[in-house]
């Protein structure tokens, strides 16, 4: 029988999607610039039934790609044109909240945001907060190791997953992690999470739970020049405060937020900062008095706390819309997601905006601050013709973060976008040894193949030149 | 082989040529030797000594993060944190025996602020590590915020000195805060677990919530104002069991550390458990210990679900009786301290975790020919 016989058998002819029109759907993820049209869509309703979708891949060397919202920004659900789609979409039930051990158990399609939602009543949250959470599943975020605006205090997802059970690549099911973190043995979970989709598909994930913040305070401080609120986050940071989230937004972003949504920004300032604390009452306060001096010796401009949870709501709507907002100010565009050491934001800021100006192209910023991840947009026109010399732009700000001793991706990850960047950041032997990892979980390569690792066929035969570390250019580190 | 070589490298080039020696063999990984006893023993020709590689690389105080070699020991490395009022925020009580960075990794520890930091996979942020086959890797690097590859660093984690030797660690730091205080409450664990639960569904944010020996020990770490604050409204949680006194809390905090390093002729094993197992796991060790004439104590990081049992007196035989129950239990459990003659009674671990099969997948991806640490994880591998 053929594979895609089997699997109409295994899983029902309802489940199974092969019709062209209706594959369509499933050709691209939020990185829409690729796309790729898979041979079937497959739709499990249980573990069983990915684990049975998975043997049969593994039986007939069928590659296969898990697909939860497809809110990825990196290509990391981008299709294989001979292989198959799994969709967890139907795998949304959460099927347990535990207040008492402060967890919550969920399958893998369930969203981001409805964890926290059933947590509530219990006043319990899950922390992470990746700006797509009303829409992205916790699937997707384990894949990417997914963090959000309040990552800087909170950490990102490896640090709030405790168990997950996986379908490795052979279709067989096991548990990675457990009741506690405190297990014997390699970290195979840790190692998994952040994995791209590349090690196995999560079926089932045991989330930790945090008790909801005693206070929150939050505002935004206007500065007349990036230089500023760059100082002022290292300011606030020095100062022994660690904020929920420092986020900041340049002008251009300001606008385009503006444009969309019911906006608390000013207008024409060159830079805000959005600055949150939480915690207890007392602490909050003292700290929150203590961030205010710190913009203000810094060149803030103006401030504007958040009175009510509705205006702290309108703030954080508004930077996390951003990305959306871009659209009402330019047709197209690319996020990027290096990361640089944070006391080096205004020197890449600034390398950016000549960057841009070369290029002719404009970049918007907005992004997290307080741990150096940018995101910085470059819009542009396609209709202009302006595609190619933006997708250029994008990635050598990705590539320039790793100059400044930084990464690629802070958040969104690298799938099929910037697996051709790798060896810029990694040497030959750092892939290869990552490549153990894979062949221990993945002999075959059919888990998510052409993500992650630059292969020939993905960026031809030469891989882009090696650059080293500035710390190994100081000879701080050396390379063997 | 009769002799056994040993390697003390201090650069990253020389563990490099250490590891392309053959003539070492089978190697085993020693630090400070604060953990050489967890788990199996193992077998080896050489000995690779990771304590010549004690250097700072670099500080960024600014950026929050250091990179140390890994046998740099922790409490140095605080030592030089504290100086900008830094720290990694991590609190094992073998840091006061000197373990270094690297071994600390290696084996997981952790001590009471796991209860908010976690164990050193929550903090590493970068590593470069040397294979049995002498390859050299990193993975991760300079910034907090980082998913660029796969993460090396949480592979290590536990790895016991299997997969490679850990040569550099990039960890990134946190402020130390302006006041601590803590509470100090005699109670059972009952008690405890629910007290505990009550400070952080109070939202009061204990930085630590630690059972030691029958008191439930809550330490709140922020503001001079703000742990004032949270510590009175502790203590009207607590009642009139409470102490707060700095002294009784300084002693009570080294009781948790002595307990967790034990001493020569105890067995010390640690356990991990879902939250709500505490009284449970603390009957069940009562009652194991009066079974078989042991004497027993422990103290746990509920919420965090880790939890230390140290066995004190009686024969070998008792021991292991004692720690097949545990082990029974809850099979999540390593010894990390043997009593003489222990090792002939027992396995050297229960039953494997479910995912037994990928460990051995990754051990033989790393080394494929058991030369590091062989038969620290026998009978599992």
């Amino acid at each position: 029988m053929s594979w895609a016989a089997e699997l109409t058998e295994v899983l029902g002819r309802e489940n199974v999607i092969t019709d062209p029109a209706r594959l369509r759907t499933y050709e691209c993820d939020g990185l829409t610039g690729y796309r790729v049209v898979p041979a079937m869509v497959v739709l499990p309703r249980s573990a069983a039934e990915v684990a049975a979708a998975v043997g049969v891949c593994a039986r007939h060397g069928v590659p296969f790609v898990a697909r939860g919202a497809g809110t990825g920004l990196s290509g990391g659900a981008l299709p294989v044109a001979d292989g198959i789609v799994i969709s967890l979409q139907r795998l949304r039930r959460i099927v347990e909240v535990d207040p008492v051990n402060l967890r919550a158990v969920v399958e893998p399609g369930v969203t981001n945001l409805d964890i926290s939602k059933a947590a509530a009543p219990y006043g319990l949250y899950y922390a992470p907060d990746p700006s797509s959470q009303q829409v992205c599943t916790i699937g997707g975020n384990v894949a990417e190791n997914s963090g959000g605006a309040h990552c800087l205090k909170y950490g990102f997802t490896v640090n709030h997953v405790l168990a997950a059970e996986v379908v490795l690549a052979d279709g067989t099911v096991t548990t990675l992690g457990g009741d506690s973190p405190q297990l014997p043995g390699y970290d195979l979970l840790g190692a998994f999470i952040g994995s791209e989709g590349t090690l196995g598909i999560v079926t089932q994930v045991t989330v930790r739970l945090l008790a909801k913040p005693a206070a929150v305070r939050t505002m935004v401080a206007d500065f007349a020049t990036v230089a500023g609120a760059g100082d002022a986050v290292t300011g606030i940071v020095a100062a022994g405060i660690v904020p929920a989230a420092i986020e900041m937004l340049d002008n251009l972003a300001i606008q385009a937020v503006a444009a969309s949504t019911q906006s608390v920004y000013t207008l024409d300032t060159v830079a805000a900062l959005v600055v949150e604390l939480d915690g207890p009452p007392d602490d909050v306060a003292e700290q929150f008095e203590q961030v205010q001096e710190i913009c203000r010796a810094h060149g803030c401009t103006k401030v504007l706390v958040a009175e009510d949870a509705e205006q702290r709501a309108l703030i954080w709507t508004g930077r996390k819309a951003a990305f959306a907002a871009v659209g009402r100010i330019s047709p197209d565009y690319f996020v990027q997601d290096g990361v640089v050491p944070r006391g080096r934001l205004a020197e890449v800021l600034g390398r950016i905006a000549a960057m841009a100006d070369e290029a002719g192209v404009r970049v918007a910023n907005v992004f997290h601050a307080g741990d150096g991840n940018l995101h910085p947009l470059v819009l542009y026109s396609e209709a202009a013709g302006e595609h190619d010399r933006a997708e250029r732009l994008s990635t050598e700000i990705a590539e320039l973060c790793v100059e400044l001793g930084g990464s690629l991706s802070g958040e969104h990850g690298i799938g099929a976008d910037k697996a051709c960047s790798m060896p810029r950041m990694f040497g030959e032997d750092d892939l290869a040894t990552m490549l153990r990892l894979r062949s221990a979980f993945d002999p075959g390569g059919l888990c998510n193949p052409g993500k992650v690792f630059p292969t020939p066929r993905l960026c031809g035969e030469r891989p882009g030149r090696y650059r080293p570390h500035p710390l190994e250019e100081a000879g701080v580190i050396e390379r063997l | 082989m009769s002799t056994v070589t040993t390697y003390r490298p201090t650069t990253l080039r020389a563990l490099r040529d250490a590891l392309a020696d053959g003539a070492g063999g089978r190697l085993v990984i020693a630090g400070t030797g604060t953990a050489a006893d967890w788990g199996g023993a193992p077998e080896y020709d050489g000995v690779l000594d990771t304590t010549g590689m004690s250097g700072l690389i670099s500080y960024n105080p600014t950026d929050m993060t250091v990179a140390v070699q890994a046998g740099m020991p922790l409490a140095t490395l605080q030592e030089t944190l504290a100086e900008h009022g830094q720290w990694v925020a991590l609190d094992p009580a073998r840091a006061a025996a000197g373990a270094t960075v690297g071994g600390l990794i290696a084996t997981g520890d952790a001590g009471p602020v796991r209860h908010t930091f976690g164990t050193l996979r929550d903090c590493v942020i970068g590593v470069t590590v040397v294979l049995a086959d002498a390859t050299v890797a990193r993975s991760g690097g300079h910034v907090i915020k980082n998913v660029a590859g796969y993460d090396l660093a949480k592979l290590f984690h536990g790895s016991l000195g299997t997969l490679g030797v850990l040569a550099e660690v990039i960890l990134r730091v946190h402020p130390r805060a302006a006041a601590t205080a803590t509470l100090a409450v005699r109670c059972d664990a009952a008690t405890a677990f629910d007290l505990g639960a009550r400070l952080i569904h109070g939202s009061l944010e204990p930085v630590a919530v630690e059972w030691c020996d029958g008191t439930l020990l809550a330490r709140f770490d922020g503001t001079p104002g703000g742990v004032e604050d949270r510590l009175r409204r502790a203590r009207e949680l607590a009642g009139s069991d409470a102490t707060d006194t700095a002294d009784a809390a300084a002693d009570a905090w080294a009781v948790v550390g002595a307990l967790v390093r034990g001493a020569d002729g105890d067995t010390v094993v640690r356990i991990g458990t879902a939250p709500d197992r505490l009284p449970a796991l603390a009957a069940l060790v009562d009652r194991a210990a009066a079974e078989h004439a042991v004497d027993a104590a422990m103290t746990s990081s509920p919420f965090a679900g880790a939890h230390t049992v140290r066995l004190r007196g009686g024969a070998a035989a008792a021991h292991a009786a004692v720690v097949t129950a545990l082990r029974t239990a809850h099979p999540a459990t390593t010894v990390c301290r043997w009593t003489d003659g222990l090792r002939a009674e027992l396995p050297a671990w229960g039953e494997p975790p479910p995912a037994v099969a990928v460990l051995r997948a990754v051990k033989h991806a790393f080394d494929p020919d058991d030369r590091l640490g062989s038969g620290r994880f026998a009978p599992w591998f």
